[in-house]
């Protein structure tokens, strides 16, 4: 059996043209993704927390809606609620002016401390730094136009304080990035054994593997596992490219979520193994298994949410999404990828997967056929 | 010892064609067996049951004294199996393949062994798909032979090869055979039946027509030489009466309208008076054709066809 898994290796590898495609669709849209820079457009969303409520904080709650960068609302709640907004990256940026910010005299007290402060999260640094330096100027330029502020006595670096929370925040890249990682394992696993299988069934080497005393689980388990491994260095590429070139993040304690990742992607990659050995089962030849594949896997990297959020989908295609392999699949590496929690918490999504990895496995071996 | 095949009452149907037709017949310890029959006679059927790869529909047949419902995975421990049309991996070498077959197998023989046995040492590092069409069948052969079995089957061995590389594969099998392997073949070729196999099983339709040494089907016919003529003008039912008592008209008019197959008891007596009864009645021959009987002729005897491939 490690004979087979290990000649099964030594075949894929030497299959240039097939390792090659199997590995560079996935990466290209990496490639494509990193490319358009998503997070880098569209403005920051920033609240004010108006504790001072004067003609000052009013204007400069209106020179900031000017800025084309931000898009300005009010926050209701207090700062307690504002911070963990901030914190868990629903808000960008909150801006909390003090009581007492239209008195020149405090203004000009330094015991008073006084200060207008911005709160952001660590998710945007490129947009944090340019947002920063702005909401400083339009402050101390509002500050010193106050009668009786002579200009001079304020400084940029005094008038605000800015706090950056540490967030796990995600950019839609790094979110993106998983999404790839499953696409790739997926649409491989599906086409790839299919292909081969259905090969392998036209040409009667499945035949000539009969005629042995190698017992049919043997077999299986040899390609299977070849395929499971081919699937890891699949999604370990696809992670360095995304994290290395492009500057995705991995969140959480690193060789622990990782591995909580590949752990997913071998479990994951083992159902549509069984999915590709059931579409083997069902086409005459491999051209109409890989039409068969693509026709399985194109219409789940949709609606299992790759690229977007399946939220939106209309009807009762949410929750049909969510019975989709794929689904469980991405959730559970952006829980442990992007959310930065621990591989367990995803038992939900584990069980889900293991789920269909037996049911697969069941029919694959019901429905296989040798020739 | 018991036999190294045994088919009782062996019938495979495939919906309503009965591939194989309630055929039985036993294959020695030691013997070189060969299966003839033309396309579709049921040949790669009945050794696909004996291989296990398909299972009867009714009837028995037992490998080495094992049965193939219950024991297919000790048969196919000491049996090695050469198939009609089957391919191997594209991206390992003959060295590689061979070895990985071995692992399937309690025990096997080393890769450059078997290369080596089939005359393919130089080419172990090389592609199944650059080997020419003899070397191919070369190494199916050497991989049928990877866990030395007793028992090899070859499924038309020779088919699609140049004379001279079926003689070499001949000369493979005999050599193979020596080492106390049983073989049971296929073929098409009266030639290769007749000159490699002891005893012959002829297939027809599904049927068995005969089982027996090359040379008892020859000598049932009871006749020495087939004569073919070629005439100008057909001869009419009293001339082919007039024909001695030692020749029969097997096939009158085939192939175009004047050729005739004619057997012979004894050329030296009938041939002259054939010739004779030919001129005289001014049919004009204008070719013949004496050849001593062969097994070509036994299996025209049997379902009345010619086997041609
Ligand atoms: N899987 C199958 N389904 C339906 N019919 C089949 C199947 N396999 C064989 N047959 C039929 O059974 C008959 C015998 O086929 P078989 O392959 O055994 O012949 P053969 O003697 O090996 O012929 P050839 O010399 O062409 O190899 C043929 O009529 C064939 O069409
Ligand atoms: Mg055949």
């Amino acid at each position: 059996m490690v004979a087979l898994t290990l000649a099964n290796l030594k075949m894929m590898s030497r299959n240039r043209q097939a390792a090659f495609w199997a590995l560079f669709f996935p990466l290209l849209l990496v490639v494509v993704f990193g490319l358009f820079d998503i997070d880098g457009v569209g403005p920051g969303g920033l609240s004010v927390l108006d504790l001072s409520g004067s003609p000052v904080s009013h204007q400069i709650r209106e020179d900031l809606e000017a800025i084309n960068l931000l898009t300005v609302g009010e926050f209701g709640d207090g700062e307690a609620q504002a911070r963990s907004a901030v914190a868990s990256g629903d808000l960008d940026y909150l801006l909390m002016i003090p009581l007492g910010i239209d008195d020149p005299d405090k203004l000009r007290d330094p015991d008073s401390r006084l200060a207008v402060k911005l709160v952001y999260g660590s998710g945007n640094p490129g947009r944090n730094q340019l947002v920063d330096g702005t909401v400083r100027s339009v402050v101390a330029r509002v500050l010193a136009e106050m009668p009786g502020v002579p200009y001079l006595g304020l400084v940029e670096s005094q008038v605000v304080e800015s706090e950056e929370v540490a967030v796990a925040q995600v950019s839609y890249f790094d979110g993106v990035l998983m999404g790839l990682v499953g696409l790739g394992i997926m649409t491989n696993s599906i086409i790839s054994i299919a292909v081969r299988i259905s090969t392998y069934r036209n040409s009667s080497i499945l035949k000539r593997l009969l005629v042995t005393p190698l017992p049919i689980w043997k077999y299986f388990v040899g390609e299977v596992a070849a395929h499971v491994v081919l699937a890891l260095i699949q999604a370990a590429l696809i992670l360095a490219v995304g994290v290395f070139v492009f500057g995705a993040r991995i969140q959480g304690n690193l060789p622990g979520n990782l591995l909580g990742i590949f752990a997913i992607v071998a479990l994951g990659s083992m159902v549509f193994l069984n999915i590709g050995f059931i579409v083997s089962a069902w086409s005459r030849t491999p051209a109409a298994a890989s039409g068969m594949g693509n026709a399985i896997a194109l219409p789940m990297m949709f609606f299992a949410g790759t690229f977007f959020s399946t939220a939106a989908l209309p009807w009762v295609l949410p929750y049909a999404a969510q019975a989709l392999p794929l689904t469980p699949m991405l959730l559970a590496m952006r829980e442990v990828a992007n959310a930065g929690q621990p591989l367990w918490t995803t038992w939900p999504q584990l069980a889900i997967l293991a789920g269909w990895a037996l049911a697969t496995g069941v029919a694959a071996t019901r429905v296989f056929k040798f020739n | 010892m018991e036999d190294a095949v045994l088919v009782d009452s062996l019938v495979k149907r495939f919906g309503s064609v009965n591939a194989v037709d309630d055929i039985s017949f036993n294959v020695q310890r030691g013997e070189i067996f060969g299966i003839l029959g033309p396309n579709g006679a049921g040949k790669t059927t009945t050794l696909e049951i004996i291989e296990g790869l398909q299972s009867p529909t009714q009837g028995s047949v037992s490998v080495l004294g094992m049965d193939i419902r219950r024991q297919g995975a000790q048969i196919k421990a000491r049996i090695g199996v050469q198939l009609q049309s089957a391919a191997y991996f594209d991206y390992l070498s003959l060295h590689e393949i061979l070895a990985l077959l071995g692992t399937f197998y309690p025990k096997s023989v080393r890769p450059p062994e078997l290369l080596d046995q089939v005359d393919l040492a130089g080419q172990a590092k090389m592609r199944l798909n650059q080997l020419s069409g003899g070397q191919k069948q070369r190494f199916t052969i050497a991989a049928s032979l990877v866990n030395s079995p007793e028992l090899v089957i070859l499924d038309e061995p020779t088919t699609g090869l140049d004379p001279l590389a079926r003689r070499n594969i001949w000369g493979l099998i005999r050599q193979i055979h020596q080492q106390d392997v049983t073989i049971v073949l296929t073929t098409h070729y009266m030639e290769e039946a007749q000159n490699l196999c002891q005893r012959l099983a002829i297939m027809d339709q599904g049927r068995l027509v005969a089982v027996d040494t090359p040379a008892n089907l020859i000598s049932r016919l009871g006749a020495a030489y087939s004569v073919k003529v070629v005439l100008a003008h057909p001869l009419t039912d009293a001339q082919i009466a007039a024909f001695d008592a030692g020749v029969e008209v097997v096939q009158g008019q085939f192939q175009d309208q004047n050729t005739y197959l004619l057997r012979l008891n004894d050329h030296s007596k009938s041939l002259g008076p054939v010739l004779d009864q030919i001129s005289k009645n001014g049919a004009g021959l204008e070719h013949m054709e004496v050849t001593p009987v062969t097994l070509e002729d036994v299996f025209l005897e049997l379902t009345g066809k010619e086997l041609v491939d």
